[in-house]
């Protein structure tokens, strides 16, 4: 944990809770930092955390409104330290990406794209040069992912940003996401090449840690793509499930593995897609990790309010278990 | 890389003065053969800043010795129009024609600053070449003009464009150093009277160098050349408002190319960018096969630096992508020094070894004095690559940088902080005159105005030809006009393909144009006249190939499944208004009246018309991107 002020105090969690402030109380400081434009603990409370927690605070930061002033003025006064500058253009990557929503491009307007791509391009310019003075810093090339993607810079780009990371972070989970999410179908991939990617990156990690989670989440993207009944029957096959429990038990269930700020989205992501196959026996320690802690993305993936899908789903487990 | 050239020749390799090896240049001696500039190879054994007075020009000449020499001409491709696009090519063809079959290596060769004519054989050779060309450029062998037109297209028709052949034009437009991009139009009418005149003032002895690898010429050389004044190459123009620009280029190509101060610096530079690509391409990434980049003297002061990439479709946009950062990473410094030492000792290497070989240094010397451009004395230029630094390739690479140009293929580079080269000419550009509406697509429309013509479409987009600012009218007997600005936009008045194009227009276009940038065409091949494609015409045969080029700046096509679209909510708009049309006079005559049938009907007609408008505005993915520019007439 890092030296920073005394944790402001949280209430127990009481009942299931979604808010990452609550199921990850650690990142409160953060927050606290921000909201105060305290550019001093917000680089300590990040400097004093590893890759992978890294880069799931920054993401929690740049979705902070208006931190962009303070981020810039950081920049500006620390022109050599490339966390400042590589925040700032994390930040812009989501101002321009809730302009444009996470809606399907049809349901995009021009206006709302040619915003986004101006923010995109602003984030962008800020990275070559980054990544340019640090070639080998993470946080910057984990950036340019999303740029890459929102700016439409195909394929084979992405792979190469990715590579570029990789040569000095082979196993940065936020890139291997961003990755996997380029080579999904609806951003011009396939699903070979997506499977692909989360087998290689899950085989390749280290006992214990998060790649395994990607086997889960590229499981979850084939099954949104497909419609009904194919989905189900995807979701529901044993080779899926196998590669499902085998993942699981060589990330998040390993007992090297360190918990950490992606646990909730990681057992969220496994604990949902083992549910939605009916797999509940195997989906119950995912839950029994989570406890009252869950993730809205996953489990918004579902019809109906994310709160009740887990819960739901939670018992169904838990009761078959027990 | 290929250069501007138009033909390729020896004398490209004559550019590359600025790395003009230092032990050497001294042995070079500058003096005067028949009232030309002259450089010839001084032994090594002689004073090496000699340029004393022609006492040992008029050796007798040695038996069976090998020499190569040299007459160049400060006029090129840079010296004329797009209409007359060519004619210094045409003389240098000419000039050569007399020249029998020989034993002697010679040849002729047009760059965008100068002509030159070269040769390498016994002395009895190369005097009888240099000897001749004179004479043919006395007296040139005009009856032969017209095969040698011939000759040029079909040369022209059988060179393969390099990689950057499109930058020159978005650089500089229709016109100076942007002819390289274009085809010589001069080919197709320029008459005898032309050429000749073109002889007369630009290849003369004041406007010449004459180069001779031996320390003296023989007596038996006679050069007379007509008088004439040294004409210093001309400014270079500009058709990009925005540095750095982009373009979008062809599958497979990432290309750039900037223009900076010619310096040792420079030349060093183009080195480490070309390894940086290498390294950042080909061996560490494996997108590229060619990754590299070249340096060549632009004119006396500037030189272009030229960057290239090669790509498989499936891995351009990653080319696309390491090259952005390969040029950041050079703008900011970052080079590391044993790069930089490498780099330099391959200079004074490939200099060292030139020094055996003082060929290439006359040439030099000559070529540089041809354009103006000072050579660097030996000791100094050893100095300057010594002293220099990272920061010194550093602040070659942000000058390269800020006058940059990349054509890249697919997305384009607009992310990278490169500004789009303008599609379209200024909107308050646009004319006023008559309008053609487009027969293909309702929204462009042609202006033929007493100032010059335009394209109009939906928009800014607005393609403007002022007359006055015309670089070349191609004029065919069937009536088209193929107008090109000087800034390179171009617009096709095809009377097949617009409406109401009649010959009245025609000769307005004919009558307003400076005469010397029209091109008379011979009749065109009937396949080669436009058609308009659209289904009234009922017509699915594809365009003639010639059409999308010869039509120049015309909007996208709209796409066949839209189009059909919209004739068909037409029809069924038609057909519901005079239904419902019907029905309310049926219904005015009848006592027993029926408003829900009416309202209906009426409802419906409105509702296709308003449809079928909605299909008549320009569809935001179908809307598509206009070549305002284009190389190929």
């Amino acid at each position: 944990m890092p030296p920073v002020d005394p944790p402001s105090p949280v209430p127990p969690p009481a009942g299931p809770q979604s808010d990452p402030y609550v199921t990850t109380p650690a990142l409160v400081p953060l927050r606290s930092a921000a909201q105060a434009g305290d550019w001093a603990a917000t680089r300590r409370f990040l400097t004093g955390l590893g890759d992978d927690d890294q880069a799931y605070a920054v993401r929690m930061l740049t979705e902070i409104d208006d931190t962009e002033a303070y981020l810039e003025r950081a920049a500006a006064e620390n022109p050599d330290d490339p966390l400042a500058r590589t925040l700032v253009a994390a930040r812009y990557v989501v101002v321009g990406w809730n302009i444009r929503t996470h809606s399907r491009p049809q349901y995009v307007s021009r206006d709302q794209f040619t915003r986004f791509h101006e923010w995109l391009r602003r984030a962008e310019e800020l990275l070559i040069g980054i990544c340019a003075d640090h070639p080998s810093y993470a946080l910057a090339w984990n950036a340019r992912l999303a740029t890459a993607r929102g700016l439409e810079l195909g394929q084979s780009e992405a792979r190469r940003r990715y590579d570029r990371l990789a040569a000095h972070h082979p196993y940065y989970f936020a890139s291997q996401r961003h990755l996997l999410q380029k080579l999904c179908p609806k951003w011009g991939g396939t699903y070979e090449s997506l499977h692909e990617f989360a087998r290689t990156c899950a085989d390749a990690a280290p006992p214990g840690s998060l790649a395994g989670a990607l086997v889960a989440d590229a499981h979850m993207e084939h099954w949104l793509e497909l419609d009904e009944p194919a989905d189900g029957e995807y979701i529901a096959s044993p080779e899926v499930r196998d590669e499902l429990t085998e993942a699981a038990a060589r990330s998040v269930l390993h007992p090297d593995h360190r918990p950490g700020f992606w646990d909730v989205t990681c057992h969220s992501l496994f604990a949902m897609a083992l549910s939605t196959g009916g797999h509940h026996a195997e989906a119950a320690p995912h839950f029994k990790a989570l406890g009252e802690r869950f993730d809205r993305q996953p489990w918004g993936f579902l019809r109906g309010d994310p709160e009740s899908q887990f819960v739901n789903h939670r018992t169904t487990a838990l009761t078959l278990t027990s | 890389m290929p250069e501007n050239t138009t033909t390729v020749a020896g004398a490209a390799q004559t550019g590359t003065g600025d790395a003009a090896p230092p032990s050497a240049v001294g042995h070079v001696r500058e003096t005067e053969v028949c009232g030309i500039r002259a450089f010839l190879a001084a032994p090594a054994a002689t004073d090496a800043t000699a340029t004393d007075a022609a006492a040992t020009d008029a050796a007798a000449p040695s038996e069976g010795r090998e020499v190569s020499a040299g007459l160049a001409f400060r006029v090129g491709t840079v010296d004329e129009t797009y209409a007359t696009h060519g004619i210094s090519h045409l003389v240098e063809h000419l000039a050569l024609h007399r020249q029998g079959m020989t034993e002697a290596h010679y040849n002729g060769a047009t760059t965008s600053t100068a002509t030159v004519f070269h040769v390498s054989g016994t002395e009895e050779e190369v005097v009888a070449y240099l000897n001749g060309v004179c004479a043919s450029l006395r007296d040139l062998p005009l009856d032969r003009l017209e095969t040698e037109r011939e000759i040029l297209r079909t040369e022209a028709s059988g060179r393969s464009d390099g990689p950057n052949h499109a930058l020159p034009l978005w650089r500089y437009g229709a016109q100076g150093y942007g002819l390289a991009s274009y085809t010589e139009l001069g080919s197709w009418h320029l008459d005898a009277d032309a050429v000749r005149d073109w002889a007369r003032t630009r290849f003369t002895r004041g406007n010449a160098v004459l180069w001779f690898t031996s320390d003296t010429v023989p007596g038996t050389l006679d050069l007379a050349l007509p008088d004439g004044e040294f004409l210093p190459t001309p400014a270079a123009t500009s058709a990009l408002p925005v540095t750095p620009a982009c373009v979008h280029g062809g599958d497979g190509v990432v290309v750039a190319d900037g223009v900076v101060r010619r310096s040792v610096a420079a030349t060093v530079f183009a080195d480490v960018l070309g390894r940086a690509l290498y390294t950042d391409l080909r061996r560490t990434g494996g997108y590229s096969y060619t990754a590299t980049a070249a340096y060549a003297p632009r004119d006396a002061e500037y030189a272009t630096i030229t960057a290239y990439a090669d790509a498989l479709p499936k891995k351009q946009d990653a080319v696309v992508g390491g090259f952005v950062d390969a040029l950041a990473r050079l703008r900011a410094g970052h080079v590391e020094q044993s790069e930089l030492d490498s780099v330099r000792a391959k200079r004074l290497k490939a200099a060292e070894s030139q020094t055996r070989e003082p060929d290439a240094l006359v040439v030099s010397r000559a070529m540089n004095a041809l354009t103006g451009h000072e050579s660097l004395p030996p000791a100094q230029w050893r100095t300057e690559l010594e002293a220099l630094t990272v920061e010194d390739v550093r602040d070659v690479a942000r000058a390269w940088y800020a006058t940059s140009l990349l054509q890249a293929p697919g997305r384009g580079a607009d992310w990278a902080g490169f500004t789009e080269a303008p599609q379209f000419s200024a909107p308050e550009s646009a004319v006023t005159g008559t309008r053609h509406r487009s027969i293909e697509d309702a929204e462009w429309t042609l202006v033929i105005g007493d100032d010059g013509v335009g394209c109009n479409g939906p928009g800014d987009r607005v393609t403007t030809v002022r007359y006055a600012d015309c670089a070349a009218v191609v004029a065919y007997p069937d009536g088209g006009r193929l107008l090109t600005g000087l800034d390179g936009f171009r617009v096709a008045v095809e009377p097949t393909m617009f409406a109401n194009v009649t010959q009245s227009r025609i000769a307005l276009i004919d009558r307003s144009v400076p005469p010397a940038a029209v091109v008379r065409m011979p009749k065109r091949d009937p396949e080669r006249i436009p058609k308009p494609d659209v289904p009234a015409a009922a017509s699915t045969a594809a365009t003639p190939a010639g059409a999308a080029t010869a039509a120049g700046a015309r909007p996208a096509r709209r796409s066949r499944r839209r189009l059909a679209a919209l004739v068909v909510t037409r029809i069924l708009a038609l057909f519901l208004a005079v239904f419902a049309g019907l029905l309310t006079l049926a219904e005015l005559t009848t006592p027993d009246k029926d408003y829900v049938a009416l309202v209906i009907a009426w409802v419906l007609a409105i509702g296709a018309v308003l449809l079928a408008r909605r299909l008549m505005r320009p569809s935001r993915r179908a809307g598509g991107r206009t070549r305002g520019r284009a190389a190929k007439s």
